[in-house]
């Protein structure tokens, strides 16, 4: 069960989302370019 | 066999990148879960993000630097392992400003949380702003340079911007500064709670890991955009042969 009330402050959460948004949008990116090249 | 070879190379990359979700998912629990620190509160577990991704901003530019100095090396004498040096360089710096602009976004979110600012001119923001600032020139000359020297210039580029790290790493260690003294090997006073170290260790470990997967995935798209590159000159060169064959 994951305690979401340790979420209570709004900058923990802009900070989750920062880092998440960042590094997986970046990793689709990485993908969908590596589908893009040609072989 | 090299259909083979790409085939084991792309299994070996799926069960990493599993090894990496499963290790990420535990990092986010122990986030969650680590004690709450007694000043700060939750506000403590930005913590756990912001210092795995500024230490690795160390550590990827030295992985350039590293790269940059062998592209010199072997530029001269070994064209095949020169490109494969410089691949390694722009994939290694393009990690980097991915990794130090989520270390300066914590950090500002922290900063505006805990102090009421988003920044202050102080060592160790000004010295990582200015880390960020270089590693971002890099890949806007890599992108933008049409001279035919580019890899020479960025190579050159990138033994220069490495300088700082090591002048960023000690500022909080050399000045006063706004920004909170080391929390580890910082002397007598530094150190957490043993409760929260898993929470620091797992993300530590997890962003590591990370790194090190966009990383090869963006060498290895490097790598097929050089092969493409020279695979569409040598198309070009054969053309312009069989044209003037032609007249």
């Amino acid at each position: 069960m994951i305690p979401f009330h340790t979420l209570s402050q709004r900058h923990l959460v802009y900070t989750y989302c920062v880092v998440w948004l960042l590094q997986f949008g970046y990793g689709a990116w990485l993908a969908v370019q590596w589908r893009r090249a040609r072989r | 066999m090299n259909d083979a070879n790409n085939r084991s190379r792309s299994g070996w990359g799926l069960l990493w990148l599993g090894l990496t979700l499963v290790a990420l998912a535990v990092g986010f629990d122990k986030a969650m879960t680590a004690p709450t620190e007694a000043t700060m509160g939750n506000l403590q577990r930005i913590f756990y993000y912001h210092l795995p991704h500024v230490i690795l901003s160390f550590v990827f530019p030295y992985l350039n630097l590293g790269a940059s100095l062998l592209y010199l090396w072997w530029r001269g004498s070994n064209r095949s392992r020169a490109l494969a040096a410089d691949a390694f360089a722009l994939a290694s710096a393009e990690v980097t400003v991915l990794y130090a602009t989520i270390g300066l976004a914590t950090g500002m979110l922290w900063g505006r949380a805990a102090w009421g600012i988003w920044w202050t001119w102080d060592a160790r923001l000004t010295t990582y702003l200015l880390l960020w600032l270089l590693y971002v020139s890099y890949l806007l000359l890599r992108q933008f340079s049409s001279t035919g020297q580019t890899a020479v210039i960025s190579a050159v580029l990138a033994i220069f911007a490495a300088v700082d790290i090591p002048i960023c790493y000690m500022s909080i260690r050399w000045w006063r500064t706004q920004h909170p003294a080391p929390v580890f090997g910082g002397g007598a006073d530094s150190g957490i709670d043993p409760g929260m170290l898993p929470a620091v260790w797992w993300n530590m470990a997890a962003w590591a890991m990370w790194g090190a997967f966009v990383l090869g995935l963006r060498y290895a798209l490097e790598r097929r955009r050089q092969r493409q590159s020279a695979d569409d000159a040598m198309g070009y060169l054969g053309s312009a042969q069989v044209l003037s064959e032609a007249r």
